[in-house]
């Protein structure tokens, strides 16, 4: 039945197909703003905004059971890696969206609210599924200025303000460095197709104008992905955005900037082979990636505000997925795939508990949320989950994406490698150091005394989001093997 | 063999946890008795499990329980339950101390839901660790147990629980991920470009087939491992973390956490450090290292014992103390270190069971557990101190119990290896710490059931030991004494495992 369907919708688009699942999120964006003139119910717009994502998201599950993979124009391809990666967006999504309707900063701009966040989820889409540098970074740019109005959204509050013009300022800087990085690359290998450039690096070896451009590429996504030192700007934005927007972004656009990196240097270091300076680049990607986690989990330890706690403790997870930069191996790109599927589920978990108790009148702070297990047991004990998996304990999803992910640094080419023995360890150290801030939160939402006996209710929407992250969190981490399988096909296409 | 009895002894607890957790409110009060229940299903299914062996001739290969739990990105994950020599009196252990501790503590009254959900949790991870073949499903276990004690000691312990809670934590964490490291290496390292392995496997035998290190490897890795194992022994240096958790867990957790997590260390050393097949020449490094590291823990522990004025800090002490025991008769990796450091775990089990329960009954019904503030307490609550005098004598080596036949062996273990290396003189630490500990053990009983009655606290309203916490001690020093008169009992048990070696 499924490959009929697929069949007539290759007859019927042609190369449109392949694009077919960012068309229809776009048509979403662009019927956000109409929708909500038309009926002025924020409700409304959420619901169409949800069904059409839901009807990609399910052409895209389509499209992956039938191996419908192709590219659309030599510029978008949809092959397993890209079609994971917008299962991943559109999740992330569905849980903003389905709690935005109930939290109060989005009612007024309902429609300039959806519009964005389906904007965002189509760049990102774009962005994963680009094989050529402009397409990439049309993808990225589309995902960042949208990003900036989104944050800007909660006009009123001059934190969010704040927010707003540092995510812009940083924000263009990297764009222009990213772009810089790219015209180098277009001058020396005169292509903007990533995997000629690798070939014809390949042949032609590395000079310095490439390696400048690789620099600037890094450089500038570094700043999406939050790698320290370009992640100052995101603990900022996190707390002055309205929690689950900042939950948006820490999750998927973050796994955008690692998507668009994953393609770019697997394909110009790995598969172009160009062998020259590969060596170099991932012994700069491993460095970073140990001075971000442990500048990610140092920091957040410090922290009294709960959603600076959570961001730096996403730029601790950042450095987690750069392992697979460094390693430059299917088998860690799969745990970092995987991880990145886990780390929604978690992390965005976490930012939905945070704005549902926002909602229901608890503040931000830590200390906030003492006595919290007696107050909403249920809620309490949820984030307790969602924050011993980003712990990495057992047997949650955490720790089986941290599992195959930081074994990727051990296990290496179908071997025990000793050349990235240094990172593991960094890693798991790090992880055991984060165990101390989350189980501090868990001690003081369940240990300490609450302030007040107040039972906490949270609307209906965030009960069902949170249950579905808790079903995330314990399915992902006890039976993986499905998303596990997919990501090492995802991890596959890229080799 | 249809039903899989080794699965039900995770299962059970497992449902029973899950049951106690929610009868909060009104019912809370219930969950007293159906932790019983399940603790008392779990103890009967492993006195089965030992008996049915026995008949079988120690043999228990017909419980193995395998399945696949699931495939993906190269990996092949296992759920592998197995008893052997090694495994079952620890098992037994765990199934008996978990029923005598919710016996033991019948009338706690503060959350008793959450009390007994936390005991029965902590079942599931120790029953799993013990049985487990599988690295993952071991990890995961292992791991386990951590999340029931962090609650236990934060919501049911002393004034400093929360400092001693996270520290528990954090630090046992940090071991088991650099113990997890290990576990990559050797898992991978064996079955890496062996032809004919699609997946590979996290099983035990899976690793112990295929691997093939050379001594360099061996020697890193087992240090890997050996670390993450030696710190919940604890082995000193890395013992901080152990009085601070006993001093502050409630009773029952101390019990549990003394009787059977620590033994997860010197369990795990056995099973996978000392492995012949995986490490057949790490052993040339480590062997003096690990027992200088147990004689060093020996007088060590025992020394601190000395210095202590709360009795349960004493005791906790003396647990790294013995424990320092047993990773002499791991280093020694003879049949005979092996065979009595078994018989040394399990004997400390029980006998620490009782040491644990005569200090939380001193801390509740003196209201202190001070040595300096007791005194004269056997004229006035004889019972107590029967039963106190009865398990300092045991862990002390009184001949004719349990803790002298361990301690024994163990001396002659040691005696056997120093003799054959040429450094005699060294037994001498060994006696030292026998006669240290005979010391403390003395003074400690000195200084709180003899001689004049305390006028430092009133003792009047004190009441003598109630009829539970009598039955409990009395089930365990039953055991003592059996298990002293007649070892083989146990022993026959580890031989079949322990004469490997």
């Amino acid at each position: 039945m499924f490959e009929s369907f697929a069949e007539s919708l290759v007859e019927a688009f042609g190369q449109v197909t392949y694009i077919l699942p960012q068309v229809i999120v776009l048509i979403a964006a662009l019927l956000a703003p109409l929708l909500h003139f038309a009926t002025k119910d924020g409700k409304i717009v959420a619901g169409a905004s949800f069904a059409i994502i839901a009807i990609s998201a399910i052409l895209v599950m389509i499209m992956m059971h039938t191996v419908t993979y192709g590219t659309a124009f030599g510029m978008f391809e949809f092959d397993p890696f890209s079609s994971l990666m917008m299962l991943l967006f559109m999740a992330v999504a569905f849980l903003t969206i389905m709690v935005s309707p109930v939290h109060v900063e989005t009612t007024k701009h309902a429609g300039e609210y959806y519009s964005l966040i389906a904007a965002i989820v189509a760049g990102m889409m774009f962005a994963a599924s680009a094989t050529t540098l402009l397409a990439i970074f049309i993808g990225v740019e589309v995902v960042s200025i949208s990003s900036y109005a989104l944050v800007a959204l909660k006009k009123n509050d001059p934190r969010a303000s704040e927010a707003a013009v540092k995510y812009l300022i940083i924000g263009a800087f990297s764009s222009a460095l990213t772009l810089l990085g790219m015209s180098m690359i277009y001058g020396v290998t005169g292509t903007l197709n990533i995997e000629t450039i690798g070939a014809k690096v390949a042949v032609m070896g590395a000079n310095w104008a490439f390696i400048l451009g690789c620099i600037g590429m890094i450089a500038g996504y570094g700043f999406k992905i939050a790698a320290v030192p370009f992640h100052s700007w995101a603990p900022d934005v996190y707390e002055g955005a309205s929690t689950p927007v900042s939950g948006f972004l820490a999750t998927a656009s973050k796994k955008m900037g690692f998507a668009v990196l994953f393609k770019i240097f697997f394909a110009l270091f790995v598969i172009g082979s160009t062998g020259v300076f590969t060596l170099e680049f991932q012994y700069v990607f491993a460095i970073i990636a140990a001075i971000t986690m442990t500048v990610g989990n140092l920091v957040a330890i410090s922290q009294s505000n709960i959603k600076r706690m959570l961001a730096y403790s996403s730029v601790a997870q950042a450095g987690y997925i750069m392992i697979a930069l460094a390693v430059m191996s299917q088998y860690a790109t799969t745990g970092a795939l995987f991880h990145m599927f886990t780390h929604v589920v978690m992390k965005g978990g976490a930012f939905i508990m945070v704005a549902a108790l926002i909602t229901a009148g608890l503040g931000e702070k830590i200390e906030d949320y003492k006595g919290l297990a007696k107050r909403t047991p249920l809620l309490a004990a949820a984030m307790m989950l969602f924050l011993f998996s980003l712990a990495g304990i057992p047997p949650l999803a955490g720790f089986t994406s941290k599992f195959v992910l930081f074994s990727g640094a051990i296990f290496v080419d179908g071997a025990v490698s000793m050349q990235w023995m240094w990172l593991a360890f960094i890693a798991v150290i790090n992880s055991a150091i984060s165990l101390y801030y989350y189980a501090r939160v868990v001690k003081t939402m369940y240990i300490e005394k609450p302030a007040c006996d107040d039972k906490i209710v949270v609307p209906a929407p965030f009960m069902v989001a949170i249950a579905l992250c808790v079903i995330g969190v314990i399915v992902l981490g006890v039976y993986p093997e499905i998303l596990l399988e997919l990501c090492d096909k995802a991890a596959a296409a890229l080799f | 063999m249809d039903i899989p009895i080794l699965s039900l002894l995770v299962i059970i607890p497992l449902i029973g946890a899950l049951v106690t957790l929610f009868m909060g409110g009104q019912r809370a009060d219930k969950a007293k008795y159906v932790a019983a229940v399940f603790s008392a299903v779990i103890l009967v299914v492993s006195l089965f499990l030992l008996f049915s062996g026995m008949k079988n001739d120690y043999d228990f290969s017909q419980f193995d329980e395998s399945y696949i739990w699931f495939q993906a990105a190269g990996l092949q994950m296992n759920i592998i339950f197995a008893v052997d020599g090694l495994s079952i009196l620890m098992v037994f252990l765990t199934a008996l101390l978990v029923f005598l501790v919710v016996m033991f503590s019948w009338h706690e009254s503060d959350r008793p839901n959450y009390y007994h959900a936390l005991l029965l949790a902590m079942e599931v991870g120790l029953m799993g660790v013990y049985m487990a073949q599988d690295y993952f499903l071991f990890y995961i276990m292992w791991e386990v147990t951590l999340i029931p004690m962090f609650f236990m000691i934060s919501w049911y312990g002393g004034p400093r629980r929360h400092y001693s809670a996270i520290k528990f934590f954090v630090y046992t964490h940090v071991a088991s991920v650099i113990m997890l490291i290990g576990i990559f290496a050797v898992v991978f390292g064996a079955q890496a470009g062996v032809p004919g392995i699609e997946y590979i496997s996290f099983a035990f035998d899976a690793v112990r087939d295929n691997a093939a290190f050379d001594t360099v490897f061996q020697t890193f890795f087992f240090g890997l491992l050996f670390f993450g194992f030696a710190v919940k022994m604890p082995v000193p240096p890395f013992h901080t973390w152990l009085p601070d958790a006993h001093v502050e867990a409630p009773t029952g957790g101390s019990v549990l956490l003394a009787g059977v997590m620590l033994k997860m260390g010197s369990y795990g050393i056995i099973r996978i450090c000392l492995d012949d097949k995986i490490f057949p020449n790490a052993m040339e490094f480590w062997q003096p290292i690990m027992i200088g590291l147990g004689i060093f823990a020996m007088v060590y522990g025992a020394y601190a014992c000395i210095a202590q004025n709360d009795l349960k800090k004493m005791v906790a002490y003396s647990s790294i103390s013995h424990m320092g025991m047993v990773l002499v008769g791991m280093g020694c990796n003879s049949v005979i270190g092996i065979e009595f450091a078994i018989f040394q775990m399990f004997a400390h089990g029980i006998i620490s069971g009782v040491l644990f329960m005569v200090c939380g009954i001193a801390g509740h019904n003196f209201g202190t557990r001070d040595m300096r503030l007791l005194g004269g307490l056997a004229g006035k609550f004889p019972v107590y101190a029967l039963f106190m005098m009865f398990g300092f004598m045991a862990s002390l080596g009184l001949p004719g119990l349990m803790g002298f036949i361990a301690e024994f062996g163990l001396l002659y273990g040691l005696w056997e290896y120093l003799a054959a290396n040429n450094l005699h003189a060294l037994i001498l630490f060994g006696l030292l710490d026998m006669m240290l500990t005979a010391g403390y053990y003395l003074w400690a009983m000195q200084k709180t059931l003899f001689g004049k009655e305390t006028d430092k606290i009133d003792l009047s309203h004190c009441h003598d030991i109630a009829k539970n916490e009598v039955a409990v001690l009395a089930v365990l020093c039953a055991l003592i004494a059996l298990f002293g008169i007649w070892p083989t009992l146990a022993i026959d048990f580890i031989m079949p495992f322990a004469g490997a070696f």
